[in-house]
């Protein structure tokens, strides 16, 4: 059963990344200290790999799964991973607004974030579904669509920037930690959502 | 050298209080769900460790609206240690118990040092924390980190300069397999690097 995680780097102070963001600086103003803990690398996710054992872990762990969502800014500051983020899977993009060219490669647009759960389900096979991006994990949250947060919490306060949680409705989300995990400069936290509290 | 350390429970979300917190709700709608954890504060274990260090400190430094809703502490926080209050507006009349007032957020902190001497110093107070933060006098963090979501309410984490503060994990305390679920929390103690 395809378990749908989000998957996001976070400062301590709650930032997924610094201010003025943008196409070609994803991370913002100081935001790059977000991504060090995944090494060296350049074009596409799969040019990384974190050197030590509980990051190659966690690593791993997000390139195993079977299809992705994301948002259209993170999608396209990434410059759509050149239609690839791992293995071919499906790169399911949520946009209010579809371009009229379809999405490149094995990404496709979808305008609602449901549907884009249900196909992200349907083409993982089983295998965890991986989300990524502020705005779509706000949304699954909203519609109670996650099952598990899995948080690389980078020692930083960034200040400010762009919140995961923001936007949110006011209301219990309860959480149970599974799995806390110390790597050089990063701690992964790795939660469930609790439906039966 | 004393340590100023501002000591605080969030949610997972960056929560210190629900929405609509004031007199008649100090901990907002729902807040109170972050300090279940405090019922371990007395037993053996990572949440009776962390929760002996902060009433080890020396000093305390506290946020104007911290202190109103604590109802002053009676005026001794713990063991009579001197209580800085930072506040815009320092109230009339002498003030109870250890409690001392203070305009200035660096003010504060040499107060709260020069009191503590060789003991730490404690900050409560979401507001009291990013002044001094502000004001680059906090040497370390310990979150309580409550796996919940609160949606909504005040940050701890809020009206901060665009600066990168780097940190370095010092500690990482879990509750115990077997902890029920309401009690659980992660304790996090971070140290500020200096530039």
């Amino acid at each position: 059963m395809s378990r749908i995680v989000l998957d996001m780097s976070v400062s301590v102070d709650g930032f997924v990344a610094g201010p003025d963001d943008g196409p070609g600086a994803g991370l913002g103003i100081g935001g790059e200290q977000l991504h060090a803990w995944l090494g060296p690398g350049g074009a596409g996710p799969r040019s990384y790999r974190p050197t030590d054992e509980t990051g190659a872990l966690v690593f791993d762990e997000m390139l195993a799964t079977g299809a992705v969502i994301t948002g259209r800014r993170t999608f396209e500051f990434a410059g759509g991973w050149d239609g690839d983020h791992h293995d071919a899977v499906p790169v399911l993009v949520l946009t209010r607004n579809p371009p009229d060219a379809p999405a490149p490669g094995h990404a496709r647009y979808v305008t609602d974030v449901a549907s884009a759960v249900e196909q992200a389900k349907a083409a993982a096979g089983g295998r965890d579904v991986m989300v990524h991006g502020a705005v779509t994990a706000q949304e699954c949250l909203k519609a109670g669509l996650l099952d598990e947060l899995e948080l690389h919490l980078v020692p930083v306060l960034l200040g400010q920037g762009r919140r995961l949680f923001d936007g949110l409705p006011p209301g219990y989300v309860e959480l149970e930690l599974l799995r806390a995990l110390d790597g050089p400069g990063v701690q992964h936290l790795r939660y469930r959502v609790r439906r039966e509290a | 050298m004393a340590s100023v350390r501002l000591d605080m429970t969030i949610s997972l979300d960056g929560f210190v209080a629900g929405p609509d917190d004031g007199p008649d709700q100090p901990m907002g709608e729902g807040g109170f769900r972050l300090f279940n954890w405090l019922d371990r504060r007395d037993d053996p274990g990572p949440s009776g460790e962390v929760f002996a260090e902060s009433l080890a400190t020396r000093a305390l430094i506290s946020g104007r609206r911290t202190y109103e809703l604590a109802g002053h502490w009676g005026g001794d926080h713990h063991d009579g240690v001197p209580i800085i209050v930072l506040t815009h507006d320092v109230p009339d009349g002498p003030p109870p118990g250890s409690v001392r007032f203070a305009t200035d957020p660096a003010d504060a902190a040499a107060q709260a040092r020069a009191a503590a001497g060789d003991g730490d110093v404690l900050v409560a107070g979401a507001g009291a924390g990013q002044a001094l933060l502000r004001a680059g006098e906090i040497d370390e963090l310990e979150l309580h980190v409550v796996p919940v979501l609160l949606g909504q309410g005040r940050r701890l984490f809020d009206h901060l300069p665009a600066r990168p503060v780097r940190l370095d994990l010092v500690r990482r305390l879990t509750s115990p397999p077997g902890e029920d679920h309401a009690r659980r929390v992660t304790h996090l103690r971070y140290r500020v690097r200096r530039a």
